[in-house]
């Protein structure tokens, strides 16, 4: 029976919350005149590409599920579909996000779907809905099969990845400032998150969690935001236009256009698609690490503050 | 959920929420207001060449960037905020209501400003001499 298994497809259920809390969110923002900033063209970018993913999820996501299907036929166990196997794999599957999101900020070739979800100066819920279209095209999906070989149905492997992005969206705010301690040393959180979208040199690849921050403290990329630093949002280099074609696909233009340059090596060719963002075979361009060290040569008295 | 029910919800929630922030007067552009404005937004873009001097237009929607290095560049407002790009290649062509600066990036094709007569004919040779 586990082989018919299905689940509701929770990310649409979700899309009348999705607009109710931006309708809540901006009304706070009105009436306090604090907790974050709205701008018409942004938004409206933001809900197209929330919505140009919905739409690439019905057009290509029989991809990663046909595989996932046939790879079920290969899992070495079962393990059937009671709520503390699906608690267990919505753990699991928060920690191949972790990886997946770490994978998105460290290799260009997946940073080119990836960065559209940071296009944004501005930090609200619609930003959460700014998503990719192209992320089939990065194989990153592979990164599901270990939990369907242990043994987790493909459906509820998707159930839970949906229940993840869900976790996500509202902690795309900054009207919210600080969760309880105890929350905020666990969960991913809205102070959490902002730092992983700032600008700020000091900000830079942190944060990488989808709803448990444990996985940034373990694996030593996690930094709080720091009070004497506001997070400024957005690119290195920001975007000149709201354009959601341009928005969505100029990282893999300027990735291909990059790996054409005439006179490169085939090594330099691959660094241009794999190696991290920023990265140049001549070094002319800045990567984090760069822009860490050239910060702190400007202000060396914020050496050993959080992100340095 | 049914196409029928979630297309209608997409189209008519981007819409609303669209007026919505229109008709609370969020759709205003920044206003460059002063050289020290566009210097900093020059900065916040390209912290390693910094920008020496800037011009803003009278709408105080863009500035023109001069560099540390001789370079010349543009800061623009992006709805609510800025960006900045250098004008290498650029290409300047007059418009009833300014100048339209075609750039060779694909993340900035088009600036469209407005600017004074007189402004447009004393920007336009700046950039296109870079051109």
């Amino acid at each position: 029976m586990t082989d018919q298994l299905a689940y509701p497809d929770v990310v649409n259920y979700a899309v009348p919350f999705f607009i109710a809390a931006i309708l809540v969110e901006l009304t706070w923002i009105v009436i306090k005149r604090r907790g974050g900033r709205y701008e018409t063209r942004d938004a409206l970018t933001s809900l197209l590409m929330g919505a140009g993913n919905v739409a690439a999820g019905i057009a290509l996501g029989f991809v990663a599920y046909g595989f996932y299907v046939w790879l079920w036929d290969y899992s070495l166990f079962n393990l059937g579909t009671g709520w503390l196997v699906v608690a267990l794999c919505f753990v699991l599957d928060d920690l191949r996000y972790y990886w997946y999101h770490r994978i998105a900020h460290r290799s260009r070739w997946v940073w080119a779907e990836h960065v559209n979800h940071h296009s944004s100066q501005h930090y609200n819920l619609s930003t959460a809905l700014r998503q990719s279209w192209t992320g089939t095209f990065t194989g990153m999906w592979l990164l599901r099969a270990p939990l369907i070989l242990l043994g987790f149905h493909p459906a509820m492997v998707i159930f839970v990845g949906g229940i993840n992005l869900i976790y996500q969206f509202w902690i795309h705010t900054e009207a919210i400032t600080r969760m309880p301690r105890w929350f905020e040393a666990v969960m991913n959180t809205p102070s959490h998150h902002r730092v992983h979208h700032g600008r700020n040199a000091r900000y830079l690849d942190a944060n990488y969690a989808g709803v448990f921050i444990i996985w940034d403290r373990m694996f030593g990329t996690f930094v709080p935001e720091y009070d004497g630093e506001k997070v400024d949002y957005g690119l290195v280099h920001n975007l000149g236009t709201f354009n959601p074609l341009r928005v969505a696909f100029h990282e893999w233009f300027a990735m291909f256009r990059d790996m054409a340059r005439p006179g490169l090596s085939l090594r330099q060719r691959l660094a241009y698609a794999l190696a991290p963002p920023g990265w140049s075979h001549d070094g002319s361009r800045e990567m984090t690490e760069a822009l860490k060290a050239r910060h702190l040569s400007e202000y060396p008295e914020d050496r050993g503050t959080p992100g340095f | 959920m049914p196409l029928s029910i979630l297309l209608p919800l997409v189209v008519g929630g981007i819409a609303g929420i669209v007026i919505l922030l229109h008709l609370l007067g969020l759709s205003r552009q920044l206003i460059i207001a002063d050289e020290q404005t566009a210097l900093a937004a020059w900065n916040d873009e390209f912290g390693n060449d910094a920008a020496i001097s800037a011009t803003t237009c009278h709408d105080g929607h863009a500035a023109l960037i001069s560099t540390a290095s001789g370079g010349q560049g543009i800061v623009f407002s992006m709805g609510a905020d800025t960006t900045a790009r250098y004008l290498a290649g650029a290409q300047v062509a007059r418009t009833p209501r300014g100048l339209r600066v075609d750039l060779p990036d694909f993340t900035a094709p088009h600036i469209y400003l407005t600017l004074e007569p007189v402004e447009a004919a004393r920007w336009q040779p700046i950039i296109g001499e870079i051109a």
